[in-house]
């Protein structure tokens, strides 16, 4: 297993090494660049030419690229143009928004959309099964960000349970923590949970037709036993995967979720970034982002050597 | 009314300050923070004239080569030190190189410390307007401490001499300021003034929330838990106009809605093809739209009735929407069908919404529009092109607080012009504009200005366009401006 880790985190660094770049030469095509922000829209050209010296940005892409590589090994991801802080520091202080945002939204959607998903199998061609899959179509077609404004006007202007919008840090206030995270964490399940509920479905349906099934139920196997112990256990890997993706378009589609309940997080950070042509923090949030979809993908590696020894074996 | 003092208030922007540093930035997102922390020597008033903050007064010689400023003595900076003028000298030599429109110190050769509270500008020549320019709101010239004077663009301490202090900023979450209390007022006069006055701050705290999304917005200010919207759209306006916990504030004078020619392509280099433009285009449909409904038809480059008012020149062309008459001037500027080519963006919405409105009606008149929508930098960088663009729609938002001069200040040279090519005839006025010597000096060679505008087409005035502020209606003292004064302002109940 360790050996097996150590493979995956090494082969992680060329991936790293191609976002990075593509995210550098992606930049270098966009027109634009910070100097008219900070300029304002009256900057003369010589008052542009100044700025681009003053960062750099008038260096040729191959002389910037050597730079920015060359402090990565040393562990700087540089300063942002406009935040007055490392690139790091602003990416890790975002980092808890968007972790607990995509983290609690995970945990629903994948709970949500499998119990939904097992009822559906377990009572196939019911209209349970079919009111199931309504509800996970439906999930999947609501933009995200209309169901967002939904759920504020609903919870937060009319009942008025809930913020609506903002975060609170755990650390400051466990419980306004959890509420400031419902609404937002529960608009991106729902979204996702559809995705999550028809894998979950179509897994156990096919697992559930195999001959060591009809042997558990012969020998008069309690059902909840025959559907969890051996009709979930082996219909899990296709799932994991599903959650594994899923992962990491939680952390991306966080973005529309931060916007909409103004939650200072990392998409909202590099969004920001980008409309800026703050290069640093856009370089520098991208690898971080990058790094963390690595380490989920890892994880969704080592959960498939859980659910399935013969992967282990095979590491 | 009896004012209350304490409480937080909360107010609502939809985007980041770019900077808490009151001079390196021309951002209106970050003013609308930095004016309750900062304050300058000279300042607008509320019709625009210049008038002074820190300063006591200023004695001009009468060859306009020397400026005695006289410093308000006692007044204190957020650290706890007194101002005095080694701070103004330090501050305007710092804005001399961080200072986003640090122009408007060229024509001070330079700066001597003539008294404890007391400096002397030494002037390159007589600039009479002078004083306008350096009472400039939009990146203004802030008085900070001497220990701030070498800190780089952005990295300055955050304080100032104003009725609130800075305490914190987390981007895209929010900035507090609190209550100096050793803030010293200005008795001079009975309450606040433009961007100077009697400045009392009754809020303990004042916490700026940035919340980019508008109906989320309109749903915190509905569930009261945030208090002012610097900007509700017109549709939740019209929704809310009757509910007695909310207050609208109609902030009428917000900005220009312009339109500016490529002089430097066709078919926009010709002048009968702007004029054909110019006389096609009918306003009231523009600003309806792109304003949302908040707006004043104006041809004049300034607004109505104030010091610089040009009267009704220019006005035979405005909103004539003459379809006719277009398609005459079309002809006889030979055009045949080019590609105009209008640069846009869709940041600030009335931006997108005018060049969509402004494109129908010239495809109407048989001229090729087409939009060409990018984000905001992108068309910043285009329009700074000389070429690939013909038509630009901005808002001009700070400019018609700068009075005159601040206003052909970017239309002419030294300045690159928004319309790219330099314009002789606009050049000589604007040297005369700035070396008028008395305001109704000024104000003639103003309206010659006004005339010339109609004559060269280089720029079109859309109108003028509002913006609709909304508060609960707990909120009192609250007077819109150009940027929210969070003094006077308090909480009642």
């Amino acid at each position: 297993m360790i050996r097996f880790l150590v493979y995956r985190l090494l082969s992680a660094i060329p991936v790293l090494f191609v976002v990075s770049l593509v995210t550098f030469l992606i930049m270098w095509l966009v027109p634009g660049d910070i100097s008219a922000e900070i300029g304002g829209v009256d900057a003369t050209p010589e008052d542009l030419a100044a700025i681009r010296e003053r960062l750099g940005l008038d260096r040729p892409l191959l002389e910037r690229a050597l730079n920015w590589y060359a402090a990565l090994l040393q562990g700087d991801l540089g300063q942002s143009y406009t935040l007055n802080r490392s690139v790091l520091g602003a990416v890790l202080e975002r980092l808890p928004v968007t972790l607990s945002l995509a983290g609690i939204a995970l945990v629903l959607a994948t709970a949500m959309g499998m119990l939904l998903g097992i009822l559906a199998a377990v009572r196939h061609n019911t209209l349970l099964d079919q009111g199931a899959m309504v509800t996970a179509l439906v999930g999947l077609s609501i933009p995200d960000f209309w169901f967002g404004i939904v759920m504020i006007i609903l919870f937060g202007v009319w009942l008025g349970w809930l913020p609506t919008g903002g975060f609170v840090a755990f650390s400051e206030s466990p419980v306004d923590w959890a509420r400031s995270m419902t609404l937002p964490a529960f608009t991106l399940a729902i979204t996702q949970m559809g995705v999550i509920a028809r894998m979950t479905r179509s897994a156990m349906l096919d697992v559930l037709s195999q001959d060591y099934i009809r042997t558990a139920r012969a020998k008069g196997m309690r059902a909840r036993a025959v559907i969890f112990r051996h009709g979930l256990r082996n219909a899990m890997i296709p799932i994991i995967t599903v959650v594994g993706v899923l992962s990491g378009v939680l952390l991306s589609g966080a973005v529309v979720i931060e916007t909409v309940f103004s939650l200072p997080g990392v998409g909202r950070l590099i969004i920001g970034a980008i409309q800026r042509r703050d290069f640093p923090i856009i370089q520098g949030g991208l690898l971080i982002t990058a790094c963390v979809f690595v380490f989920v993908n890892i994880l969704v590696d080592i959960a498939y050597a859980w659910f399935d020894p013969r992967g282990r074996d095979d590491s | 009314m009896a004012q209350v003092k304490g409480g937080e208030l909360i107010f609502v922007q939809g985007s980041n300050p770019p900077s808490l540093d009151g001079m390196s930035t021309s951002s209106q997102a970050s003013r609308n923070i930095n004016m309750n922390i900062y304050e300058t020597l000279y300042g607008f008033s509320e019709d625009i004239k210049p008038i002074p903050i820190l300063a006591e007064g200023v004695e001009i010689s009468d060859d306009g080569l020397t400026y005695v400023f006289t410093l308000r003595q006692g007044v204190m900076f957020h650290n706890g030190d007194e101002m005095n003028s080694a701070d103004v000298k330090a501050s305007l030599e710092r804005y001399r190189i961080v200072g986003a429109t640090k122009n408007l110190l060229a024509p001070v050769k330079d700066i001597e410390i003539t008294g404890d509270y007391e400096v002397t500008f030494h002037m390159e020549e007589a600039t009479p307007t002078f004083l306008e320019a350096f009472s400039s709101p939009r990146a203004p010239a802030v008085i900070i401490p001497e220990e701030d004077g070498d800190a780089e663009a952005g990295k300055n301490s955050f304080v100032g001499t104003g009725p609130y202090k800075f305490v914190e900023y987390v981007p895209d979450s929010h900035v507090t300021i609190e209550r100096f209390e050793d803030y010293s007022a200005d008795t001079r006069s009975d309450g606040i003034d433009g961007f100077g006055g009697h400045k009392t701050a009754w809020l303990d705290k004042v916490t700026f929330r940035i919340i980019p999304e508008p109906g989320a917005q309109v749903a915190a200010l509905e569930a009261g838990e945030v208090h002012i919207l610097e900007q509700i759209p017109m549709p939740a306006a019209r929704r809310l106009e009757d509910d007695p916990d909310i207050k609208l504030y109609e902030n009428l004078r917000w900005a220009f809605t312009t339109f500016i020619f490529n002089l430097n392509v066709p078919p926009s280099d010709n002048v009968k093809f702007r004029e054909a433009v110019q006389v096609a285009l009918n306003m009231e449909a523009i600003m309806a739209i792109s304003s949302e409904g908040l707006y004043t038809l104006n041809h004049r480059w300034q607004y109505e009735d104030t010091a610089y008012d040009p009267g009704q020149i220019g006005a035979e062309y405005y909103n004539q929407a003459d379809a006719e008459r277009a398609k005459a001037l079309l002809d006889e500027a030979g055009y045949n069908g080019e590609e105009f080519v209008i640069l846009t963006d869709p940041n600030i919405p009335q931006h997108g919404r005018a060049a969509v409105v402004i494109a129908e009606q010239l495809n109407a008149i048989g001229i090729n529009a087409v939009i060409n929508q990018v984000d905001w930098p992108t068309a910043l960088n285009i329009r700074m092109q000389d070429e690939g663009w013909n038509g630009w729609t901005l808002q001009m938002g700070i400019e018609p607080y700068l009075g005159p001069v601040g206003l052909i200040a970017t239309l002419a040279s030294p300045a690159r012009p928004h319309f790219v090519v330099p314009d002789a005839g606009l050049d000589a006025l604007y040297q005369e504009l700035i070396k008028g010597a008395t305001v109704e000096e000024r104000l003639e060679t103003f309206k010659k200005i006004q005339a010339h505008l109609y004559e060269i087409f280089a720029i079109i005035k859309v109108g003028d366009s509002g913006l609709m502020h909304a508060a609960r209606s707990n909120v009192k003292g609250f007077i819109p401006f150009r940027f929210p004064r969070v003094y006077d302002v308090w909480l009642e109940g």
